[in-house]
């Protein structure tokens, strides 16, 4: 019996120590807007999709082992929806105060090295990954374009394998093809890992 | 984009002599075909692991065993990283040099040993060298927090004895967290006395560590912060086996779990002699068919497997004989502490007996060591530390555990103790739970448990002492060497949970001899040459100041080096900064009074 309520208590105390980000789920959403400045240079905003059926935002970052298995993943998506009017965009959210390696610079040289094939911008502030509620990288937002609004269609794990994308189920891709079928998606929530996102207090 | 890697000079120094091979390595080294040749397949197997994740379904999986370093420079960095521990995804982890778990660091008595530990976490953390007499600020508790990104450089005299230690993370409320991210590492200290005995010490082939841990997956393969898990883990693999040869073979056992016991025999029930407690030789092999081991605590047994070629035999967790008091006895349904081992018997590893390996020993020995502890006659104080359920303490709920009812206070230090003193500490519990109770600085010796003479396997050096349920523990030791008025040493339960949530306390080693600081004006410095090459020099205005901490913080306020007790006279190394404007922040040793000097690195 005491050891139940030293259960308890210990939950209690449990909650006061994670320090995991909470959870939100942001689906049927309107997505936040947002202007960031890319590795070439550009800023680069929501509404500069506003003719595209959807756009896949990518939080990631040049650092995290478990996002860098994901960097052909993210040119292959890009190849294959830019010409269906589903662009693919990266969202670095990493606090370059913590991680000298997330400048904008060291992003550059990264965005090169992995030959990406978007735009990789810099959310030097983390407004926007705080706006969307990332948590972790790498994550996805998939969002659709209705009525004028972008909305949030999807969120969570590319897929379900980080080292053997052979043996994964392509959760951002079949979402995407769903919202092109205009079928809903089956599951349009899918937890994410990675690094976590560490946001500045 | 050089810093994406960077490294300073000094991380290149590490030795790999002999003890730093792969176990592959090793392995190879062995005269004898057949068993090279069983080997080389299960290792092949090992590395096909992270490729085939249908393998992990297999009956049991290839133990792996830590890599080693040796020498007297040891770099180690910590990451966030992943591993394929079970089919499917791969769990997001910490590791140290790795994916999971870290070296095997091999220290010789005597020797200084030099640690480059690099922070490269999303967080901050701390490493704490588990069992090892150093001085306090070197120490890795909670008061030397390493923030992302920083490289910190302690470093000391190996004065322990020949044993098996550890290190792990000891960041106050977050240490359950990332010991469960696999952060830790297996710490091996040889010296001539054990180096004379013998004693079977091929690391890997009769000589094999084992890390006993358990976790809990979720259903995307990842770790839960959890007291206790579902699948038991030795050396970061589940269902493990491993062969051994035909002769005596010496395992060397941590408990790294965050919560449970374990209540270690063999499935034929045989006999094995432990010849360690925590801290080096017992007097002589201890003969045993159970030992309860808890978090924190290591023990070293020798096991005869001569003439028993081609037979198997498990190591077992015998936890069904275990009471609720203790850790891992307790069987829950739901709730926070459910888990699927609890109050079970199960396996944690299986071990095949392949041929014989030589040099091989065969026999068991009579004695190993003469210990001389401290007479009780000699103490100057009994301390008496009670253990309680909270009983409504103060910011403490109804019932989490207390050492002297009191929360651990990181800015309270509960005991001042005088350099040179001998002192017994009376752990004398009221709880209704079994804690393991560890203290930093000092190996000590149990003189009673109840007024009891302690049994002979816990009757040596010790650092972990498992108190039970309304048990008397008086324990004796020598708090020498190391005077330091700031930081303190830590003692606590090593359940990470309860000390997580304060049940923990400090004291610091003074050295009343020393002059009153505030007597002393503080004094300046200077930096040269400035700029700075690879390297910067310090010159004190009074030649007789010595350093006591040194940080280099850049101009975004990022802390980059963290340098206890800095050895200055060949200038300090700060080849790994990228150019630019640093403040180096210096900690004089008497008045720790600090001093502010900007420099700037070519």
């Amino acid at each position: 019996m005491k050891r139940y309520c030293t259960a308890i208590l210990s939950l209690l105390l449990m909650a006061s120590f994670r320090t995991e980000p909470k959870r939100i789920v942001m689906l049927g959403k309107e997505a936040p807007a947002f202007s960031l400045t890319a590795t070439d240079g550009r800023i680069v905003q929501l509404h500069d999709f506003d003719s595209a059926k959807g756009l896949i935002v990518v939080f990631t970052c040049n650092h995290c082992p478990f996002a860098r298995l994901y960097t052909d993943r993210f040119n292959a998506l890009a190849d294959r929806y830019t010409p269906l009017k589903v662009p693919l965009i990266a969202i670095n959210p990493m606090d370059s105060l913590l991680y000298e390696t997330e400048t904008l610079e060291g992003m550059r040289v990264f965005a090169a090295s992995m030959q990406y094939h978007f735009s990789y911008l810099q959310d030097r502030t983390q407004q926007v990954a705080a706006a969307f509620h990332a948590t972790h990288t790498p994550q996805v937002f998939v969002l659709w374009r209705e009525n004028s609004k972008w909305i949030i269609r999807y969120q969570g794990a590319i897929d379900n394998n980080g080292q053997h994308p052979e043996l994964a189920a392509p959760f951002v891709a079949q979402a995407v093809d769903a919202l092109l079928r205009g079928d809903t998606i089956a599951q349009p929530e899918r937890l994410s890992l990675g690094c976590e996102i560490n946001y500045r207090k | 984009m050089c810093f994406l890697f960077m490294f300073c000079r000094n991380n290149t120094r590490s030795v790999i002599n002999r003890e730093g091979m792969t176990a592959t390595d090793r392995l190879k080294q062995t005269n004898h075909p057949a068993f090279m040749r069983k080997f080389s397949f299960l290792l092949s197997l090992a590395f096909l692991q992270t490729g085939l994740s249908h393998f992990v379904h297999a009956q049991y999986n290839p133990m792996s065993i830590p890599d080693t370093l040796s020498g007297k420079v040891f770099n180690l960095n910590i990451r966030d990283t992943f591993q394929q521990i079970v089919a499917g995804n791969q769990t997001i982890t910490g590791g140290i040099n790795g994916s999971f778990w870290g070296p095997t660091l091999i220290f010789r008595k005597g020797d200084s040993v030099h640690m480059n530990v690099h922070n490269f976490l999303n967080d901050s953390t701390t490493l704490h060298w588990h069992g090892m007499h150093l001085p306090a600020v070197m120490d890795g508790g909670p008061h030397q927090v390493l923030p992302p990104g920083a490289l910190w450089q302690p470093y000391w005299k190996v004065t322990n004895n020949a044993g098996t230690y550890w290190y792990h993370p000891h960041l106050h409320e977050m240490t359950e967290a990332q010991i469960i991210k696999g952060i830790g590492g297996l710490i091996i200290v040889r010296d001539a006395i054990e180096d004379a005995l013998a004693l079977p010490r091929r690391y890997g082939v009769d000589d094999i560590p084992l890390v006993l841990t358990d976790r809990k997956f979720d259903a995307l393969n990842q770790f839960q912060i959890a007291p206790y898990g579902d699948t038991m883990m030795v050396n970061g693999t589940v269902r493990p086996e491993y062969t051994i040869p035909a002769q005596v073979v010496r395992l060397r056992i941590l408990d790294g779990a965050t919560e449970r016991s374990y209540n270690i025999g063999f499935s034929d029930n045989r006999t094995f002699y432990v010849i360690t407690s925590d801290d080096g030789l017992l007097d002589k092999p201890v003969p045993l068919t159970r030992y309860l081991l808890s978090p924190g605590e290591r023990i070293e047994l020798l096991v005869n497997c001569n003439g028993q070629s081609g037979t198997s035999v498990n190591l077992v967790a015998y936890n069904a004989a275990l009471t609720p008091q203790i850790a891992g006895g307790e069987s829950f349904p739901t709730g926070l502490f459910a888990n699927a081992l609890g109050h079970k018997d199960f396996n944690m590893l299986h071990l095949n007996i392949g041929p014989v390996s030589s040099p091989a020993v065969t026999a068991i020995p009579a004695a190993l060591t003469v210990n001389t502890f401290p007479a009780a006659s000699a103490a100057a104080v009994t301390r008496t530390i009670n253990i309680t359920d909270s009983a409504g303490a103060p910011g403490a709920g109804p019932l989490a555990f207390l050492l002297n009812h009191k929360l651990f206070d990181i800015n309270y230090i509960n005991y001042t103790v005088p350099l040179n003193n001998t002192e017994i500490w009376e752990l004398a519990s009221t709880s209704t739970f079994a804690h393991p109770f560890h203290i930093h600085d000092v190996a000590f010796n149990i003189l009673s448990i109840n007024g009891a003479a302690p049994p002979a396997e816990q009757a040596g050096w010790k650092d972990v002492v498992l108190v039970k349920a309304n048990q008397t523990v008086r324990f004796i030791a020598r708090f020498e060497d190391y005077a330091d008025a700031i930081h303190p040493f830590m003692y606590h339960c090593h359940i990470a949970l309860h000390e997580d949530g304060g049940m923990m306390g400090q004291f610091v080693v003074n050295n009343t001899s020393s002059i009153d600081p505030a007597s002393l004006p503080a004094k300046g410095y200077t930096l040269y040459p400035n700029p700075a090459g690879d390297h910067i020099y310090l010159k004190a205005q009074d030649g007789s100041s010595q350093v006591y901490y040194i940080s280099v913080i850049d101009m975004a306020g990022r802390t980059l080096m963290m340098l206890p007790r800095p050895e200055l006279s060949a200038g300090i190394d700060i080849s790994c900064l990228p150019p630019g404007t640093y403040i180096m922040q210096i900690t004089d040793e008497k008045t720790k009074a600090k001093t502010n000097a900007t420099f700037f690195k070519n």
